[in-house]
């Protein structure tokens, strides 16, 4: 038993240290070098921080607009792929299949070839060069692992938990809120973590459909900020981005992780 | 539409109606309307933001439509791009890279989700050390991975050189460059997959795997009857965003080789064909092309991964 | 909970419906640059947008600031990441959405310029007093069809740099630099020989957009020419070309060059010099600016030389225009002529350490306290900026022709005369079909 759990710990320790290396080498480098430090360029030094904090319009307006951004997409994302994985999973109408399909179908068109027309049709609605346009869009992007995910949390409560619900008296949507609700937690953080992410780190979509500079998001001044000429980059400005991005995400994540720890222990294969 | 997609939960007892026959009972009529009205804001944003610029798309298809300027009607010429020698190398090398990385980001993610399900102290430092690079954005992911690999004075290389393994020439070639971007892809979306059998995971009733240990069933056993089959909807999930992630995937060539060396993929022959011969007519056939044979791939996936009746 | 049936099927008409209506409006025609013979500047407290490159940002922005405090015009600036520009400004086009004001890349600006994205600015051009001492490489590239539609922005050319202190320590003369292609070998060697890591030159060999900007003036300066006059045929199959990549080829092949110049893309073409690990590369000007000059860096420049002498650039840069659907043409002018006056190029381009666009402001006070700029400033009058419009899907594709040529001829095994012979026709081929 205890060779055993050595090893398991040995396996996870050396991976998990594999998985931060790069990230190390990132933070230590942002802080270490010829562009952070001042001087002759050697040893520690916060210039490439401080490059970043003062960029264009300035790092707060940045952070500002990306996070309205992320919270258009996650608002939207979860309540549409809550509400539409449970009618696909537990509710019948005609369509569903249909529905279903057309969203994953999402996942499967080039990314490149749906900008243009999405910047033309976003012109139509009036949404172009808005932050809330933006934010339906990138959560239009999460609508498959939304409602994949959400569809598979629904299906895996058992029938009897809504039916009983229903006997004692509650509307669907009561059911629904009081009771299901609370089985698919987990779907529901997973979809809500995937949609942050993927909306704090989007590059492409915010760099076309808005036109103000004051608009623009964090990742697009980052990328702005590290470019130089014939793709030239500076790499000290590109890790001070990675890791001062990065920051809201793990805290994101470690907020969230009480919802996962609780399942996992008790579902966990006993070894 | 053939149903393709598991349409009922698959558990005895539940209360389901026929699929396709118009509801007798009051309950099945509201059902249908509960229906309609808790899918009707996710349909609305597909209908909008999706198949609204998917139509336009189609219509882009058909058109000699270049970046700057006017565009008019051209049948199926740009078509054409399905024979250009340029997109059957990218074809064939996607092919090759999808089937690559799916296999090692699974056995990956699925190591790692086993390792890091545990009640052990420690085990929440581990998960988060797997989860951290899904913060990177790719491409940000990219070019630090491009510094790692390319120059000589990289901590990578140097510490290689120390140790005699000499800087390695890990983008120069179609195999290095493809083994390369490959561990660069595990390394950022392993921890991804990893929370993904997570969630599917937890929603296992522990209860199951009581019952196979009082039957004495061993952990390998366990694994094939209890874990796996009632973990298919997951890996659909994770079959279906690996696999069309790995066909379409742009980034990670772009930034690091360009696609050089034979390592262009289909999104980068799309690029080229909207950005630098300025021709978004061919980039539209080239898409809804690929769209197709995405359609047909994870159609055959979800059907052959779907739940199986009790 | 009626009222919120959705019927897939009508839905789906409605929305083919809608767009089969709205295409209407999508399918643009050629944005009509107006040719205006309006040549009036206005200052009336206007917003004015503008957009400009990333790697052109710090300049650009300088220049805005200045303008804005002392004018009652607003310029606003957006800056686009690099090689996004032109997705930006194709999907603007279409939409009608351009800013008033962009700055493009010399090498895009023909492109745009054949495609309307510019108004045509030749009567307003004429009225500038100084309009023959403008770059005239930046000029040329912003003509189309006699017309002009833009006006030199920035200039960032090739030049060579060279480390003086590696050339101390080779026991090379700092303040001479090389003056020929064979000099620069011969030097190149001395510096590899200090080893310790030092190498002795470094190009970018799978960067297509480097290995031209410096490379093409060094066949220029050996009186040879890379493309016809229209940018529609390549000539670089000549003897000239071939010496210049037999002499990159032996040096990759003799290490004087790092190994990892073979993959090379850009991201980390200047870093090595910039740490000061290089005794000589050529590169852009705007370099001097970005690096720090350490007890192992100190920077000397010189113009690009030809096999046997003679000097050449390749004139890089923007040009500034105004997008064609602005309805601010007068007030973007106001900001476009201030930014060619004397007090904006002597006292905010020239004092920023930036090459001035006018030649006859060449010789300021700033270049004159330090002769690397007024090195540059030279050369910004005779140095080349190619013109073709499909220059990008030829020269900048990783995929492309000249890609494939530029690495065949400098890491293949076969000759680089007959690498650019059995290439010339692709290169032709590209640059005349399409666009």
């Amino acid at each position: 038993m205890r060779a055993r759990q050595a090893g398991h710990y040995g396996t996870s320790a050396a991976l998990a240290v594999l998985f931060l290396l790069p990230m190390v080498w990132t933070l230590y480098s942002s802080v270490h070098g010829s562009r952070a430090a001042a001087g002759d360029g050697a040893g520690w030094g916060l210039a490439n921080y401080q490059r970043l904090a003062g960029y264009g319009d300035g790092l707060g307006s940045y952070v500002l607009n990306t996070t309205v951004v992320a919270l258009v997409t996650v608002a939207v994302t979860v309540v549409s792929t809550t509400l539409g994985g449970y009618a696909v999973a537990r509710l019948t109408f005609r369509g569903k299949n249909l529905l279903f399909l057309a969203t994953l179908a999402i996942l499967m068109v080039p990314y490149t070839t749906i900008l243009i027309p999405l910047y033309i049709v976003l012109g139509w609605l009036g949404l172009q060069n808005s932050l809330i346009g933006l934010g339906l869009v990138l959560a239009m992007f999460q609508l498959p692992f939304g409602l994949f995910m959400m569809r598979n949390s629904f299906e895996a409560l058992p029938v009897e938990l809504e039916e009983a619900a229903l006997i004692d008296g509650c509307t669907p949507g009561g059911a629904l809120r009081r009771v299901l609700l609370r089985g698919v937690a987990p779907g529901m953080v997973t979809v809500g973590l995937f949609s942050f992410l993927a909306s704090w780190n989007e590059f492409v979509a915010p760099l076309i459909f808005l036109t103000d500079g004051s608009k623009f998001t964090l990742p697009v001044a980052l990328f702005n900020l590290q470019s130089g000429n014939l793709g030239a980059v500076d790499f000290g400005a590109l890790q001070a981005g990675v890791v001062t991005a990065a920051v809201p995400c793990v805290a994101v994540f470690l907020l969230l992780q009480r919802y996962y720890v609780s399942g996992f222990s008790a579902g966990a294969l006993k070894g | 539409m053939v149903s393709v997609l598991p349409i009922r939960p698959a558990r005895p007892g539940g209360s389901t109606t026929h699929p396709g026959r118009t509801p007798v009972s009051g309950l099945g009529r509201r059902r249908q309307r509960l229906g309609w009205a808790y899918s009707a804001p996710m349909a609305a944003i597909v209908a909008v933001f999706f198949l609204l610029p998917l139509a336009l798309m189609l219509w882009m298809s058909v058109n000699h439509w270049p970046l700057l300027g006017a565009s008019y009607p051209n049948g199926v010429e740009n078509y054409g791009a399905l024979t250009d020698p340029f997109f059957l190398r990218a074809l064939w090398f996607t092919i090759k890279y999808t089937v690559v990385t799916t296999i090692v980001l699974s056995l990956a993610a699925f190591g790692m989700a086993l390792l890091a399900q545990s009640a052990r102290p420690g085990t929440g430092l581990f998960r988060t050390a797997y989860f951290l690079p899904t913060a990177v954005g790719l491409g940000s992911a990219s070019l630090l991975f491009y510094g790692l690999f390319n120059t000589e004075s990289s901590p990578l290389n140097t510490v290689l050189d120390r140790v005699g393994l000499g800087p390695v020439d890990w983008l120069g070639t179609n195999g290095s460059a493809l083994s390369s971007t490959v561990g660069m892809i595990t390394w950022r979306f392993a921890g991804f997959y990893m929370l993904i059998l997570l969630t599917g995971l937890h929603s296992i009733d522990p209860s199951l795997y009581e019952a196979a240990r009082t039957d004495g069933a061993s952990r390998w056993q366990t694994m094939r009857h209890v874990t796996l089959p009632l973990l298919r909807p997951t890996l659909a999930l994770m079959m279906v965003l690996s696999v069309t992630g790995s066909l379409l995937a742009f980034d990670q060539f772009y930034i690091l080789t360009g696609g050089r060396h034979d390592t262009a993929t289909l999104a980068i022959d799309i690029y080229r064909e909207a950005f630098l011969s300025q021709d978004l007519g061919r980039a539209a056939a080239v898409s809804v092309a690929l769209l197709v044979v995405l359609i047909l791939i994870n159609g055959a996936q979800l059907r052959l991964l779907r739940r199986k009746e009790d | 909970m009626g009222q919120h049936r959705i019927r897939r099927g009508r839905l789906l008409l409605v929305a083919l419906a809608g767009t089969a209506v709205l295409l209407a409006g999508a399918c643009q025609s050629a944005g009509e640059s107006s040719a205006s013979g309006d040549t009036t500047a206005t200052d009336d407290g206007s917003t004015i947008t503008m957009w400009t490159r990333s790697p052109t940002a710090t300049f650009s922005q300088t220049l805005i600031d200045a303008y804005n405090k002392s004018h009652k015009n607003t310029v606003k600036l957006t800056v686009i990441p690099a090689d996004t520009y032109q997705q930006k400004v194709g999907a603007a086009s279409g939409a009608k959405k351009l800013p008033d004001v962009l700055a493009t890349d010399v090498v895009f600006a023909p492109n745009f310029a054949s495609k309307g994205v510019y108004q045509d600015i030749s009567a307003r051009v004429n009225t500038l007093p100084f309009k023959d001492t403008l770059a005239p490489a930046h000029v040329k590239v912003a003509t189309y069809q006699g017309k002009t539609y833009g006006v030199p922005h920035d200039i960032d050319l090739s030049a060579v740099f060279y480390n003086k202190v590696l050339f101390g320590k080779a026991g090379l003369d700092p303040e001479k630099p090389p003056a020929t292609l064979d000099e620069i070998y011969a030097a190149a060697k001395k510096i590899d020989a200090l080893g310790g890591g030092t190498d002795g030159y470094f190009f970018g060999g799978s960067c297509p957009g480097c290995m031209l900007f410096t490379t093409w003036p060094m066949i220029w300066a050996s009186d040879a020419t890379v493309l016809n006059e229209e940018g529609t045929e390549s000539t670089i199959d000549n003897e000239a070309a071939a010496k210049v990549y037999e002499l990159y080829k032996k040096m990759y092949r003799e290490g004087l060059v790092p190994k990892s110049v073979k993959n090379e893309a850009g991201p980390t073409w200047t870093q090595a010099f910039s740490e000061g690990k290089i005794g000589i590369q050529p590169m852009g000007a705007t370099a001097l600016q970005l690096f720090k000059e350490t007890p192992k860096l100190q920077i000397g420049v010189a113009p690009i030389p030809g096999l046997t002498g003679g000097r050449n650039s390749f004139v890089g840069g923007d040009v500034l225009s105004i997008g064609a659907n602005s309805t601010k043409a007068a007030q973007a002018w106001d900001f476009i002529s201030w930014t060619l006056s004397e007090d904006a190029q002597v006292e905010v381009v020239a004092k920023n350490k930036n090459i001035t666009v006018r030649s006859d402001l060449a010789d300021n006070t700033y270049a004159k306290q330090d002769p690397r700029l007024a090195t540059f400033n030279a050369l910004a009058g005779e140095g080349q900026t190619p013109i073709s419009v499909n220059f990008g899907k030829t020269f900048n594709d990783p995929n492309g022709p000249w890609t494939s040529t530029v690495t065949e001829a400098v890491f293949g095994s076969a000759s680089s005369a007959s690498v650019l012979a059995k290439h010339n026709t692709s290169i032709t081929e590209s640059l005349a079909t399409g666009g």
